[in-house]
């Protein structure tokens, strides 16, 4: 972190702030749990899965924000960073500290972090209906870009029977078909983030019409055994989406019958939506996604 | 008595719900994750299995959808336990052939109440 950002907040002055590197995983993984302890979608982690997130999102711990009151950690701030971007994730302060400025004065520090870095376009995420954060963002300059739904279908067989075959393809393929998109995704379904995923595969289906798409995902292993579908991306390469996604799962489901499946981040205006919904997932919750550009960045926004 | 396995990540909650069943004569273990939850379920067969669905290795419905392929542990009973929504929690317990939910914050006088409610359905 720089020194800059590294000092007493001023609505407090018992409160300082310093890189998250000073910890531990385990205390880091403590303090975030902590802090959502309250949350409707608490999303507890343990120290694997955290220090997983840090490796496959990029979080600079050198450059992520903790809260401390003489020793007690009341609130941490991490930093993603990319070429050019930013993503400040897992923002949380303890509920006994809140309404004392330490999310302002964290996420201050994350911003002027990301400036000293030269990121000109800083991204987040807040749950729909969670206005605080939402207010919060606002007030430190990032607006609205995107909703998005995180969705999941309990186990079951698919609702249709699939037409054609399935041309079922390795890890390298599915990188291949991934780094063909063209449209805008978010920090956490970019290809960067699923380039370190383990257990991706993809799926390939052409239809009798012509009609031609694949799907990506991720089977994720519970002490060896398939556990949970889970980064499952589709893509309509010709025809109508509605049809070639209801296939696509159509496939994946007679494969994967006893398969809980968990996808993040579907954007509402995703071609895909219909077919999805139609082969069973239902929405658990919706995000927002928020950008914002660095001021002093000319060309920031480019 | 009934012996439930409490499956629940935050500590203070845990400690909540032992000391509330235990009063009413529930034999309680707990299990602060999945993969010891699913450890203690095989090892001990709890009578029912109190479950919060936001766990720190692996979310409550996917636990809900391990249970229930094992066979000797398929038929035990399920009560989530959430701050979702109603709506949502009813979705989640019926899409993950949970037996019912309780809302969280839970109602201590109530709470051992409800967990019998809910029994009790399952074997009319």
């Amino acid at each position: 972190m720089s020194a800059s950002s590294e000092g007493r907040v001023a609505a407090e002055a018992s409160i300082t702030l310093v890189p998250a590197s000073r910890f531990t995983i385990e205390q880091l993984t403590a303090a975030y749990n902590q802090t959502r302890v309250d949350y409707l979608v608490p999303m507890p982690m343990n120290a694997a899965r955290l220090a997983e997130y840090i490796s496959l999102y990029d979080v600079s711990l050198d450059e992520s924000v903790v809260a401390l009151d003489g020793p007690e950690m009341l609130g941490l701030a991490m930093l993603g960073v990319r070429a050019g971007r930013g993503w400040v994730t897992r923002l949380g302060v303890l509920p006994a500290a809140r309404r004392r400025h330490i999310g302002r004065a964290l996420m201050d520090a994350a911003i002027a972090n990301s400036d000293r870095l030269g990121l000109g376009r800083i991204l987040l995420e807040v749950i729909k209906n969670n206005i605080p954060a939402y207010n919060l963002f606002v007030q430190c300059g990032f607006a609205p870009i995107q909703s998005y739904a995180v969705i999941r279908r309990p186990p079951g067989p698919p609702a249709e029977a699939p037409e054609g075959m399935a041309e079922w393809l390795d890890q390298p393929a599915a990188l291949a078909l991934l780094g063909r998109r063209a449209d805008q995704t978010t920090w956490i379904t970019e290809n960067d983030s699923l380039a370190r995923t383990d257990h991706l595969q993809a799926m390939r289906v052409r239809l009798a019409d012509g009609s031609a798409g694949w799907a990506v995902f991720q089977e994720q292993k519970f002490r060896g055994l398939s556990m949970l579908l889970s980064r499952l991306i589709l893509r309509t390469e010709a025809g109508d989406p509605h049809r070639v996604g209801r296939q696509l799962l159509a496939h994946l489901y007679r494969r994967f019958p006893d398969l809980d499946t968990q996808v993040e981040n579907v954007a509402d205006d995703d071609p895909h939506l219909g077919a999805l919904q139609a082969m069973g997932f239902f929405e658990s919750f919706s995000r927002i996604e928020m950008h914002r550009f660095s001021p002093s960045l000319p060309g920031a926004r480019a | 008595m009934p012996n439930i396995l409490v499956v629940e990540d935050n500590a203070d909650s845990a400690e909540l719900f032992r000391r509330v069943l235990s009063a009413r004569g529930f034999t309680v273990q707990h299990a602060p994750d999945a993969e010891t939850a699913l450890q203690l379920a095989l090892d001990s067969h709890p009578d029912v299995i109190l479950l919060d669905l936001g766990l720190p290795d692996a979310d409550g419905q996917t636990l809900a959808t391990w249970l229930r392929r094992i066979p000797e542990l398929n038929r035990v009973p399920i009560i989530a336990c959430t701050a979702w929504p109603e709506e949502t929690a009813r979705q989640m317990v019926v899409a993950y052939g949970c037996n019912g939910y309780i809302r969280k914050p839970i109602n201590v006088a109530r709470f051992a109440d409800q967990i019998n409610a809910i029994l009790a359905q399952g074997q009319a």
